[in-house]
């Protein structure tokens, strides 16, 4: 289990240090044309890491049984905010969407408190009716309720990646948890249809996705970040352009040092940078599961499942949406796009994951475990 | 929970597959056409080369001009598109509701606001960091002295090529060569500079020195200016030029334009005159046939003639004197401008030394000025001349000529009978200093002896002396040689007595190698008295009194010498 632990934190650290340099490259141009410092966004990075590195710290040393009756307060409170950020004045509205909350001179994005509680208050919920799973109300429709405040606040944000983003993690969580597939099937049915049928009523959202279908044809507007975003791995090519030559990050692709930096990574780095981040994240994965696989009780596994679940979902729909595979959504990239709120949840759910490996089973205790359940199944 | 562990796997492979696809995939093709649309070019306006006069005075000249440009969709989304326009529209004085409208293209990523703008007006919009306004920089043809030489300068059009006068006829020398940039465009358009392959700087076009003198050119047109309003005339033009060099120290046509304004002119006020109007010479026209006659010993300056008393029948035809007369020496025919006397004079040699002397003079063909446009006139071959043109193109009829054309037979009268092509460039400079080509004079013919050029000098002199047609055209303390000149205009196949062109060229001081000569000629004046001597005499003398001035000619006639009463300076030849 040490070695799972040197292994995520190596990658983790990895992944930030990729971050803040391919964000150095990024955002030069754009910090320098509009606040005339090219290390504008870096600055404000590293603040974000700083604060996300002593609450991943504080997280791995929290037991994270702690968190149980946390659950519930932590969930009220990201409702607040939620709340808060929709009070025009309050919150920050920054192209038609308002999703931070200003405090002095930091910005705060509650939806990303929201990816963090909503991961605990649904372990907690189907550890806590671990017997009742199976059936509809205690299994299905009181979560998955609980789980709709959420979703629903996000939603009218307007921020439809991290409304999707926690609707199948939340949905995940409810199938390990134990609910019945049938039940699950039926609701997300039903919840895709509710969702398109907003998106339908969304000019905008609309646009995007026939441009997702056919970008030729929006070239010039809706599907200018997505074809650039094409053209940035194209021109990559197999070695990449170099370090810093970029030339999609001056103004092809406005969103070059948030959502779109996987873009630029392929750019410049080349097939070797992005399979190599790609590479981590299938890492990252990969000690998560192995680490919730191992962890001591039903909490455990599930919080350990939704934390690598959030984190790889995002990193796996955030690249999809650069290459072109899936329709346009504003999900950062974690670790490397630029947003402290965005950062610091990320490492927040890495440390988490941390504390799990800490308590996790050894691999002795384990093969003990195994001879008195194989005894007890004998009998 | 394998279940959900192998989902995820797969979504990652299939990722990772798209990811080799995208970047080394068969891409070529689609790599080659991002790198075309990527690519800045950009062609940096090269100055066209100067028009100065001939002391260096700057007739046209470009300025660095810039013009103003959005991107409307850019200026839609800073959020307040109506501020922008509106700050727009103040600052370049236009309609803020057609700013607006420019605008408001939301798919548009290109609109001028407005082209040529001064340098100071675009740093103020600058200063005002207005999104999505930009700049382009342009070169702009400015003529500081708007309408003065209009015809001789011409103009550049928008593309800045030459259209009219110099600038189109030297527009090969004053166009530049254009700079190149190559480089790489970022998102919105704009260069990037730490891109940049390939910047060669423009190159100035050459600058061309006129022999216009800017200050005898403004004197003229004043001149001609009071002429036309004094006269009701339709037009005016004339031309001041060295006899010696034949350099053209002034040349003015009007109604003219102001060249900054040159698209709003008519054909009319773009005609110059001077060398582009074809007229019938009328008297003036004598000269060179009774030059051509003592030229060729055929009659001496007090053979007498009878002048028929202003009517005389020639081959069942009437031809006519304006003031009747009597018996006149060849000397006083010119001084009386005698038709009956010029024609009887003409008629003593064949046609085809009449021809001779009048190609020499250079009567048909265009005088070689370097100036677009100029006609050649009119004289018709001898062969279909009939047994009447003698005794018409005696006295200028039957032949059409350019103001030019005659002021250079005059020219190669008064010098010596040396025909020298009239030239309006002196210098042409490139833009390191080099001078590419000076002008020099260039002998064409000499179509008179220098016996009968100086017997012709006095004879002309005679014109402006007491009961002469010119005195209107003498000059104080100078000896101006010269003649008068009245021709009707042909309107419908029929002489009009109503629309005249009356002329008077001259020379002065008439002994001086340095002399200039002057010819004007005024269009339909209207009031009583319509002769040259009358409508142009006073001009010329107008002009050529400030001339010699200007050019700091020494007067050649003690003032009261010139009231005592001269011996007839032809006899003591």
């Amino acid at each position: 289990m040490y070695r799972t632990m040197v292994i995520l934190i190596g990658i983790v650290l990895i992944l930030v240090t990729v971050g803040i340099v391919m964000l150095a490259s990024t955002s030069s141009v754009q910090g320098g044309t509009q606040y005339h410092d090219p290390l504008f966004f870096v600055k404000r990075q590293a603040v974000g890491l700083v604060v996300g590195a002593f609450i991943a710290l504080f997280a791995a040393r929290l037991d994270y049984h702690y968190w149980r009756p946390l659950a519930i307060p932590l969930a009220l409170a990201s409702l607040v905010l939620l709340v808060l950020v929709l009070i025009p004045g309050v919150g920050q509205t920054v192209k038609g969407s308002s999703r931070w909350l200003r405090m002095g001179p930091a910005t705060f994005q509650p939806s990303e408190l929201a990816k963090f509680s909503s991961v605990i208050l649904i372990s907690w919920w189907m550890s806590r009716f671990q017997l009742h799973a199976r059936e509809l109300r205690m299994g299905l429709v009181y979560p998955l309720a609980l789980l709709g405040l959420f979703l629903g606040l996000v939603f009218i944000e307007p921020d439809f990646g991290t409304t999707m983003l926690l609707a199948m993690v939340g949905m995940l969580l409810l199938f390990l948890g134990g609910s019945r597939v049938g039940y699950l099937a039926v609701a997300g049915v039903g919840g895709a249809t509710l969702f398109s049928l907003a998106i339908l009523h969304d000019p905008v959202r609309l646009r995007r996705i026939t441009a997702f279908l056919d970008p030729e044809q929006y070239a010039r507007k809706e599907a200018f970040q997505l074809l650039n975003a094409i053209y940035a791995f194209v021109v990559g090519g197999g070695r990449g352009v170099g370090f810093g030559q970029s030339l999609q990050k001056h103004f092809y692709l406005p969103e070059a040092h948030t959502d779109f930096i996987f873009a630029i990574i392929g750019e410049e780095l080349g097939m070797k940078g992005s399979l190599g981040v790609l590479a981590l994240f299938l890492g990252l994965f990969l000690c998560g599961l192995y680490i919730s696989y191992r962890a001591p009780d039903r909490f455990g596994q599930l919080l350990g499942c939704g934390c690598t679940l959030m984190l790889s979902l995002q990193a796996l729909i955030n690249m999809g949406v650069v290459t072109g595979s899936l329709p346009t959504k504003g999900l950062p990239l974690p670790f490397i796009s630029f947003g402290g709120s965005s950062l610091v949840a990320s490492m927040a759910l890495v440390g988490v994951l941390l504390n799990l490996a800490r308590q996790a089973i050894s691999e002795e205790d384990e093969r003990d475990a195994r001879c008195i359940r194989d005894a007890a199944r004998r009998i | 929970m394998d279940l959900v562990a192998g989902l995820l796997l797969i979504a990652l492979m299939a990722l990772a597959a798209r990811i080799v696809q995208l970047h080394v995939g068969p891409n070529d093709s689609l790599r080659r056409r991002i790198d075309q649309t990527r690519r800045y070019e950009d062609r940096l306006p090269e100055p066209r080369g100067r028009i100065l006069d001939r002391h260096g005075n700057i007739l046209a000249i470009d300025l660095a001009m810039r013009n103003v440009i959005a991107d409307p969709s850019e200026v839609l989304a800073s959020g307040n598109p109506r501020f922008i326009g509106l700050q727009l529209a103040r600052v370049l004085q236009l309609d803020p509701a057609m700013v607006m409208a420019r605008l408001n293209r939301p798919n548009r990523r290109f609109e001028y606001i407005q082209q040529r703008v001064p340098d100071e007006t675009a740093d103020l919009i600058r200063r005002m960091q207005l999104r999505g306004v930009s700049f382009d920089e342009v070169s702009a043809r400015h003529y500081p002295q708007g309408p003065l030489a209009c015809h001789v300068i011409g103009f550049a059009n928008l593309e800045n090529v030459g259209s009219a006068g110099i600038e189109q006829r030297f527009h090969t020398y004053l166009r530049g060569q254009p700079g190149l940039r190559v480089s790489e465009k970022d998102g919105r358009r704009r260069e990037i500079f730490d891109r940049r392959v390939l910047d060669i700087p423009p190159q100035r076009g050459a600058d061309i020195y006129l022999t216009i003198d800017q200050n005898l050119q403004y004197m003229v047109e004043k001149a001609l200016e009071s002429a036309i309003a004094e006269h009701q005339a339709k037009g005016a033009w004339a031309v001041v030029q060295r006899v010696r060099t034949g350099e053209i120290l002034a040349m003015a046509s009007l109604p003219g334009f102001d060249l900054n304004e040159y698209r709003s002119a008519d054909d009319l006020q773009k005609l110059n005159r001077a060398i582009g109007y074809v007229y019938e010479p009328g008297s003036t026209f004598k000269v060179a046939t009774i030059a051509a006659a003592l030229n060729e010993h055929r009659v001496t300056p007090d053979q007498v003639f009878d002048c028929e008393n202003g009517c005389w029948f020639f081959k069942g035809r009437p031809l006519r004197d304006y003031h009747p007369n009597g018996l006149l020496s060849v000397a006083d025919v010119l001084k009386k401008s005698s038709n009956i006397g010029a024609a009887k004079i003409t008629l003593t040699m064949e046609e085809k030394t009449v021809e001779r002397y009048l190609r020499a003079f250079g009567y048909g063909a265009p005088t070689g000025v370097e100036l677009p446009g100029e006609e050649g006139g009119i004289l018709a071959d001898r062969s279909q001349w009939t047994s009447l043109s003698l005794s018409r193109i005696a006295m200028g009829h039957e032949v059409g000529v350019t103001a030019l054309q005659m002021l250079n037979m005059l020219c190669a009268v008064a010098n010596d009978g040396m025909r020298v092509r009239p030239t309006i460039i002196r210098r042409l400079v490139d833009a390191e200093g080099h001078t590419l080509m000076e002008s020099k004079p260039e002998f064409v013919a000499q179509p008179i002896r220098s016996e009968t050029s100086a017997l012709m000098r006095k004879l002309l002199a005679r014109v402006t002396e007491e009961g002469g047609t010119g005195t209107r055209a003498a000059v104080e303390g100078y000896t101006v040689a010269g003649k008068t000149g009245t021709a009707e205009k042909a309107i419908n196949g029929s002489y009009s007595s109503r629309a005249n062109v009356s002329s008077f060229m001259g020379f002065l001081p008439a002994e001086d190698p340095d002399r200039i000569a002057i010819m004007v000629v005024v269009d339909e004046p209207q009031g009583a008295f319509r002769t040259g001597g009358v409508v142009a005499g006073p001009v010329f003398r107008e002009i050529a009194r400030q001339a010699v001035r200007y050019l700091d000619i020494p007067p050649d006639v003690p003032v009261e010498a010139g009231v005592e009463n001269k011996p007839e300076p032809w006899r003591s030849l």
